[in-house]
């Protein structure tokens, strides 16, 4: 009897130890994100943006006592490698997954995550991500589904444009904004007077704007990455193009203003997530991670500072660090600004794991980002 | 047979039992890099043919690597088996290849190379702008795994062994080539190809022969790649993609059989490994690599090389020292 009672003692005194450092391990995190490669930028903006808000809830206690530490590997912005490397996360049973930023590779790694029951948290902005039924991804800004028909309703209701020029970059995230305009352009019965693809790092654009001239639209649609829309801005200025010039987020950043100068002026746009937005918490985020990184992030710093903080809401909410149960607790899951600030906005998330968020409609004046117009959320 | 041939031999199926037993443990992830070994070894080895044998240099290798993971993209999730995918995948590489080595009979060198180059951007354009059937920059994604045999090969493991075997059945027809008579006119026509000519060599037809061949186990490798990875866009296709198959083939040991395998070894295996060294993990990576080609042009195997041979003269010269020493004894 003796050794079996002295046994199972041990076990109990074993399990019972296990149990105390389970609740206060580290919650583990993995980042899979565009490291190197030709979305180096979005990648080291997303974990950046990771880093800081890890950083901050530590310094504060953590997440129900617990602290979160994170592992960032790096895809290479190649598919192939994305999915090594989140075949590798997924081995190590994180509780959330994070990134990539990609939508090719978000696309080759989310049947992987679902298939393991673990929630994803991702960069993508590529409509079709959140439409095939999976229970287990979501986003951390608006797809390209959400944003468009705003700016399609904006040039058709206050431009008033019958024509209009479109030009993108022929990348994943300009194509599928390219794409989901279009539709919205046809609903409305506006002409595409002239469909520009360009290239990601495209210097010269005076082929592309005397295109623009020769077709003579009413509005101009740009949508390509911050330093090509400040390249491009210039172009049409020279040119002489007079039209309103519309886009989507990257044509009225900050990095924009600053490369084009008085080019900039009066280009307007729609803006889901800016660092640039009218809002307190946001100026505060830019002000710490400038201080700590030395330069103004992206939007895509934004949304790894987000998902962190969907993260922290979501298990406050449930009251345990439950992988299995994260994906359901934070469908339909509305985040508030007043109960967790580092959300920054209010954000609602669907059962798609589509993201509901107000939205602005912003226009360059004398080199300075002023709001026309603060877009409500569609849900409230 | 000699001792040395009896230990090549135990050698090698150690290798390959290791090959095959050892990855039965290994988690998704180690069965997904060496999958992808295997896949990238199948392009080297190819690229080897081209560049270590016949000497023509190829910047288009990762292009038929992506002609052929398109081929069975878009086969197989059309309801396609694998296996007809393999056989249009070689056809067609055969044959772009085939046409792309005419320049290679006016051009050599860097010259070739630029028409290569011209082609892999080419290629990548194809992928990214014809919609209608590359789906173009959204790239295919869901793409199946094959059965082989009744046996579905969805797990890792099965299709790490469909890698595996195709790099075995390819191994096998590589060195069966190398030793027929294309392949002694292969090397003839690296080291001299107007003496080659002289001695009867048809320097054109095997010119275009070492071209498609080579293109051909691209294409190989791309319809094994597709299922591996199930997701194809344009991007992985880049000139990147051949820029890597060509310093595999390097690295390894250029004109070397066992070059490709440790090349692809080094370009996969190694990033990986230094991956603990978070940021600097690419530059370690480059820094390793141009030392090694500093040290060792002819690539790993050109270390080997040299050592056996400076053994082998050492022996030669021992050898005959004795015997000079015998023959001033002898009266």
């Amino acid at each position: 009897m003796k050794p079996v009672f002295l046994a199972s003692a041990l076990l109990a005194t074993v399990l019972t130890g296990a149990a105390i450092a389970q609740s206060g391990a580290p919650i583990k995190l993995a980042n899979v994100a565009e490291l190197s490669g030709g979305g180096a930028t979005v990648g080291t903006n997303w974990k950046n943006g990771i880093d800081l808000a890890i950083e901050e809830i530590n310094s504060k206690g953590g997440v129900l006592g617990r602290k979160l530490e994170v592992t960032h590997a790096d895809s290479q912005s190649n598919p192939g490698v994305a999915r090594a490397q989140v075949q590798k996360a997924l081995d190590a049973e994180p509780y959330v997954l994070l990134g990539p930023g990609y939508s090719g590779s978000v696309k080759v790694t989310a049947p992987l995550a679902a298939e393991a029951g673990i929630a994803q948290i991702m960069g993508g902005e590529a409509a079709e991500l959140t439409q095939a039924g999976n229970k287990f991804l979501f986003r951390t800004s608006f797809g390209q589904q959400s944003s468009m028909p705003k700016v399609a309703k904006y040039i058709n209701d206050e431009l008033k444009a019958k024509s209009v020029a479109i030009v993108w970059v022929n990348n994943d995230f300009g194509k599928g904004g390219r794409d989901s305009i279009s539709k919205e352009f046809a609903k409305y019965n506006i002409k595409v007077a002239a469909d520009l693809s360009t290239e990601a790092g495209q210097a010269d654009f005076a082929a592309d704007v005397s295109k623009i001239k020769a077709a003579a639209p009413d509005a101009v649609f740009v949508y390509v990455n911050e330093e090509e829309s400040a390249r491009i801005l210039k172009e049409l200025k020279r040119q002489g193009i007079t039209v309103p010039l519309v886009g989507e987020t990257t044509l009225v950043g900050q990095k924009v203003v600053e490369l084009a100068g008085d080019a900039a002026n009066g280009a307007r746009g729609h803006v889901g997530l800016t660092t640039d937005a009218p809002v307190e918490l946001i100026k505060a985020f830019r002000d710490k991670f400038v201080k700590k990184y030395n330069y103004v992030p992206d939007h895509n710093g934004l949304k790894g500072w987000l998902a962190i903080y969907m993260i922290k809401a979501t298990t406050e909410k449930m009251g345990k660090v439950d992988s299995k149960g994260f994906a359901d607790a934070l469908h339909g899951f509305t985040i508030t600004a007043a109960k967790e600030p580092g959300i920054l906005m209010d954000a609602t998330f669907d059962a798609n794991g589509d993201i509901d968020r107000q939205g602005f409609l912003v226009e360059i004046v004398e080199g300075k980002q002023v709001v026309k117009q603060v877009l409500p959320k569609l849900n409230n | 047979m000699t001792a040395a041939k009896y230990l090549k031999i135990g050698f090698g199926i150690v290798v390959i039992a290791a090959l095959i037993i050892v990855p039965m443990n290994f988690n998704r992830y180690g069965l997904f890099i060496l999958s992808q070994w295997a896949v990238m070894t199948i392009a080297a080895m190819g690229l080897n043919l081209t560049l270590g044998y016949a000497g023509q240099v190829s910047l288009a290798q990762g292009a038929f690597v992506g002609i052929g993971a398109y081929t069975a993209a878009i086969m197989t999730s059309n309801g396609l088996p694998l296996i007809g995918a393999l056989g249009v995948a070689i056809v067609l590489c055969f044959a772009i290849g085939w046409i792309l080595g005419y320049p290679a009979l006016r051009v050599q060198h860097h010259y070739l190379a630029f028409v290569t180059l011209a082609f892999s951007t080419l290629a990548f354009l194809v992928f990214r702008n014809e919609d209608w059937l590359t789906k173009g920059i959204y790239g295919i994604s869901n793409i199946p795994r094959p059965e082989l045999f009744g046996y579905p090969t969805r797990r890792p493991l099965p299709f790490y062994y469909v890698c595996l075997g195709s790099l075995g059945i390819v191994s096998l027809a590589v060195w069966w080539l190398i030793r027929s008579p294309w392949g002694r006119a292969f090397i003839a026509l690296r080291e001299n190809p107007v003496r080659a000519l002289s001695l009867g060599i048809d320097t054109r037809r095997y010119t275009l022969m070492a071209f498609a061949i080579g293109s051909a186990l691209g294409g190989v490798a791309g319809t094994l790649y597709a299922p591996l990875t199930q997701y194809v866009d344009p991007v992985p296709f880049h000139l990147s993609l051949s820029l890597d198959l060509l310093m595999m083939v390097i690295v390894g040991g250029s004109g070397f059989f066992f070059g490709p395998f440790l090349g692809a070894m080094i370009a996969v295996l190694l990033p990986e490994w230094l991956r603990f060294t978070q940021g600097y993990y690419l530059m370690l990576y480059a820094i390793a690599v141009i030392l090694l080609l500093i040290y060792s042009p002819t690539g790993i195997l050109g270390i080997l090389d040299r050592f056996i041979s400076e053994r082998r003269t050492k022996a030669a010269s021992a050898q005959r020292a004795v015997a000079k020493a015998k023959l001033e004894v002898t009266p």
